[in-house]
């Protein structure tokens, strides 16, 4: 894992496009988002990402960095549910 | 009144969302989405935030592509849009991988507030529900500059 001072998210997201990121919140903007936070890692899967916050406590950040959905697809998240 | 920008140029409004779990606070990327009935996230996620999907309650969940079960958990605090929330159900389901994202956040949490979308400058804003016309109208003054 790479451990480095606090930085802006905008800017590791920058540097990592395309991948999952584990930050650690180092600090919050006006509206009480992640501003700030150091890289834990990063991972090329949701799975390999979630399994590497076992290890860590706090306040921590999983995000990917790029587009919700690959290039080309789709989308149709519409649902409900009954008991 | 709260106020977000969101990327325009993105497939979906993308919402960072801090979820409580039973023994961990994780900020996850939740898509914003009306037509969910119910805030859904991953499995993976639950079971980071320390939740036993094999004890929780299931329900029957429909898409539109057919239907499918779920877990329920409780998440002990959920905070979006500038909204805090103690003690929220959430549903839990495998996702597809294809989505970049830890899940839903859907109207169960999202009407707790009205919410104003501009799509032309990619502001969202929530407001607190009107009681009467002065509090609208005073709700209304915040509103346009803004939007």
């Amino acid at each position: 894992m790479d451990e480095t001072r606090p930085e802006p998210i905008e800017q590791i997201r920058q540097r990592y496009e395309g991948e999952w990121l584990l930050i650690k919140v180092t600090s919050h903007d006006e509206n009480g988002l992640p501003k700030e936070g150091i890289l834990l890692g990063h991972f090329p899967d949701r799975k390999a990402a979630w399994e590497a916050t076992e290890f860590v406590d706090g306040e921590v950040y999983v995000l990917f960095a790029g587009p919700t959905i690959p290039e080309g697809w789709e989308a149709v998240l519409h649902g409900w549910f009954s008991l | 009144m709260d106020g977000f920008r969101f990327d325009l140029s993105a497939p979906h409004i993308v919402v960072p969302v801090r979820i409580t779990g039973m023994q961990r606070v994780r900020w996850v990327n939740l898509v914003l989405d009306t037509g969910s009935t119910s805030t859904v996230i991953d499995e993976l996620v639950a079971f980071r935030l320390g939740y036993n999907l094999e004890s929780a309650p299931t329900v029957s969940v429909t898409t539109v592509s057919g239907t499918s079960q779920a877990s329920i958990i409780v998440a002990r605090q959920i905070f979006a849009l500038g909204m805090t929330v103690d003690e929220f159900p959430v549903l839990v389901m495998p996702l597809p991988t294809q989505l970049r994202a830890d899940g839903l956040l859907g109207l169960d949490f999202l009407r707790r507030r009205n919410l104003f979308c501009n799509f032309e400058k990619g502001i969202l804003l929530t407001l607190p529900s009107s009681r009467g016309f002065l509090h609208r109208l005073a709700i209304f003054a915040q509103i346009f500059p803004a939007l």
